[in-house]
């Protein structure tokens, strides 16, 4: 999968372009609007890495233009800006998701890869969060390279849960997810699939973890490396 | 005790009471020179009457002899004995004709004669009484031809004139008082009224912060002495905003410039091979971004000047924070939980700098509470959010300091910056809110931020 970072500052861009590396994306990187315009029009990057602070124009600009020509590229806005602005502009510009300068590399990773796992993204067939794959095509779960069976509900949790690795998924999108509106709701439905699931993978000796955010909902975290 | 001899109000009684002493003094003492020398010559002006009436009532006799006649109140007026008005008539030449009382007569023998203007004597003790007479001796015409009369009175003029004075002094004793207090009171009152607006002033004063450096003292309806100190103050104030502006730019501006540097470091850290220190070179980093990223919240926070009137979901707010903060607090090996409220709670506010002050006080249990303990953050229906742990607890003696900048705990590990809890206090000092230490009784501590409710 290849990825374009757009970074002006050298030692960020290089330490981007390492960690990005590392993590198996094949990484360009650009220091200008310009450089960035010209790499996008001839390469169809998976996904991109964009700083807000250039040299010759703002990357907010770079971003509208894209996707008013039509470039849905999922991109991550890196940005020194102040929160609040960042959200506001950067989200209305068409960014996917936002990380505000000092951050952690790690950080950087996740986010990347969480925006491919989005449906239509490129690692959106295939999730993976430690030892666990989805194949969401197939339907099929394998723990540690075993085909786990699961239930459908169990296994829609655990796609929502991975296609937003490290994040908190909401109680209430599960319930959507997994409910018509006419279907009769039981309050403590989800907890009880959550339940069964996450046993179910403890037993298969999965290294991922799902926690409960008590009030909120769930999320799974990968093994710490 | 100083400062009471400083007031004004004090400065001008004192200095009233002693013009009226002073006054009073002087006026008394004039006055009982002017009514000595009036009634002396009042006196004057009696005896002549009397020299007058005297020679009036001398006639001849059918023998062609001057003899006095004097009316029957007059007679008893002269008659009366001691302490009476004396007289003595005598014909141009010396003869007495007559004389009250006789002694009188001998008395006058060999006196000079007496010119057209009165010339006045004194005489004392005549016959059995001891009083001292002044009196007159004037020449007159008179039916019988040219006289010479001598009129006495007992006395000096002063009785009748010290009696006067007494009455009018024991009046005065009542009077000036009485005038001085009530003008102590005008004066008094005229000055608490005229600095009235100084009080006012100063409460306003009272409330010009590091925040509200933009307010500004009335300069209206002062009394003019004291405008122009008002007016001096203000230009003072727009001196201080503007260094503090400078300072606030800086601040924001230095935290800023640090990210970039920061952000260089701790991805070239992460992208290390993990060996040795690596660790706790990154904790090192992790502390040093934090610090940074509060440091920017706290120039940023002294910058503007927050909208607090917004209607804000505090529920809503605190389920995002919660949610964003879930995987680091997971990470950091404990749990977090959302409880309380099942709808919105609508309070005024901001909602971003709602969100950084209840980010700060999970971030604060989160660092100070040891143990895979869970952290619950419950909304309350009445505009509040109390952040539960079950840490050690805050002890009572250091509950005041947790909210100043940079305190932190002592032996409660490094990782804080000291600035998360200040930051929230500020917020809340902003929403006109409060914010509460408490005993979680299990253990632990109780954090419960107090919003305002939207519309109350």
């Amino acid at each position: 999968m290849r990825l374009l970072v757009v970074e002006d500052e050298p030692r960020i861009a290089q330490i981007l372009h390492a960690a990005l590396r590392s993590a198996a994306f094949a990484v360009d990187t650009v220091g200008t609007c310009d450089d960035a315009r010209e790499a996008f029009s001839v390469v169809p990057y998976d996904a991109a890495v964009l700083d807000l602070g250039l040299p010759d124009g703002d990357g907010i600009l770079l971003l509208k233009e894209l996707r008013i020509a039509g470039n849905r590229v999922p991109i991550l806005v890196l940005t020194a800006r102040d929160a609040v602005e960042a959200r506001v502009g950067g989200l209305d510009a068409g960014a996917d998701d936002y990380l505000v300068k000092p951050f952690a590399t790690a950080e950087v990773v996740a986010r990347v890869k969480a925006l491919l796992r989005r449906p239509g993204g490129a690692l959106g067939t295939t999730l993976a969060a430690g030892n666990i794959i989805f194949d969401t095509i197939g339907r099929d779960v394998r723990v540690a390279d075993r085909v786990l069976q699961l239930a459908r509900r169990q296994s829609t949790i655990l796609e929502h849960l991975m296609r937003r690795l490290g994040r908190v998924v909401p109680k209430s999108v599960l319930e959507e997810k997994l409910y018509g509106y006419d279907d009769e709701l039981e309050s403590n439905a989800i907890p009880v699939h959550v339940h069964h699931l996450r046993r179910k993978l403890i037993d298969a000796g999965a290294n991922a973890e799902i926690h409960t955010v008590r009030g909120i909902g769930y999320l799974l975290t990968e093994p710490r490396s | 005790m100083r400062r009471r001899f400083q007031s004004l109000q004090f400065q001008l009684a004192l200095r009233l009471a002693l013009l009226y002493v002073a006054t009073t003094a002087i006026v008394l003492g004039v006055l009982a020179y002017r009514a000595y020398e009036t009634a002396g010559s009042l006196h004057d002006r009696e005896l002549s009457l009397r020299a007058e009436d005297l020679a009036g009532s001398v006639v001849r006799d059918s023998a062609g002899n001057p003899q006095l006649d004097l009316p029957p109140s007059l007679v008893r007026a002269y008659a009366l004995g001691a302490g009476a008005d004396i007289y003595a008539i005598r014909l141009a030449g010396g003869r007495v004709i007559a004389a009250s009382p006789p002694s009188f007569a001998d008395r006058i023998n060999g006196w000079p004669a007496p010119g057209e203007d009165p010339s006045y004597f004194r005489l004392p003790g005549l016959g059995e009484s001891s009083d001292t007479y002044y009196g007159l001796s004037i020449a007159l015409d008179s039916a019988a031809g040219p006289l010479w009369v001598s009129v006495a009175h007992a006395g000096e003029a002063k009785t009748l004139v010290l009696s006067l004075l007494w009455e009018f002094g024991n009046d005065l004793t009542w009077i000036i008082p009485g005038f001085t207090v009530i003008t102590l009171a005008i004066g008094v009152f005229a000055i608490r009224g005229g600095l009235k607006p100084v009080r006012e002033l100063s409460a306003m004063a009272a409330t010009i912060g590091p925040h509200t450096t933009s307010l500004r003292l009335p300069e209206k309806n002062l009394p003019s002495e004291i405008a122009p100190l008002v007016h001096a103050i203000n230009h003072a104030f727009d001196r201080l905003e503007k260094g503090f502006a400078v300072q606030r730019e800086f601040t924001a501006n230095a935290a800023h410039e640090l990210r970039t540097p920061l952000a260089i470091v701790t991805g070239a850290l992460d992208s290390m091979d993990d060996r040795g220190d690596l660790a706790n070179l990154k904790r090192d980093v992790a502390r040093m971004n934090r610090l940074v990223e509060q440091l920017l919240r706290v120039a940023r926070l002294d910058a503007i000047s927050l909208d607090v009137s917004d209607p804000v979901d505090l529920e809503g707010v605190a389920r995002e924070v919660v949610s964003t903060m879930a995987p680091w607090v997971i990470a950091q090996g404990r749990a977090v939980a959302l409880a309380g409220s099942d709808g919105p709670v609508w309070v005024s506010g901001n909602e971003h700098a709602i969100t950084d002050a209840i980010r700060n006080v999970i971030e604060n249990a989160v660092l100070y509470s040891p143990g895979g303990e869970e952290i619950e953050v419950g909304v309350g229906p009445d505009g509040s959010v109390a952040v539960t742990d079950r840490g050690p607890g805050i002890p009572v003696s250091d509950r005041e300091h947790v909210f100043e900048r940079f305190w932190r705990g002592a032996g409660l590990g490094i990782e804080g910056a000291g600035l998360g809890l200040s930051i929230t206090k500020d917020i809340m000092a902003r929403h006109a809110g409060s914010v509460l230490v408490e005993d979680n009784p299990p253990g632990g501590t109780i954090v419960v931020l107090s919003f305002n409710l939207h519309g109350s």
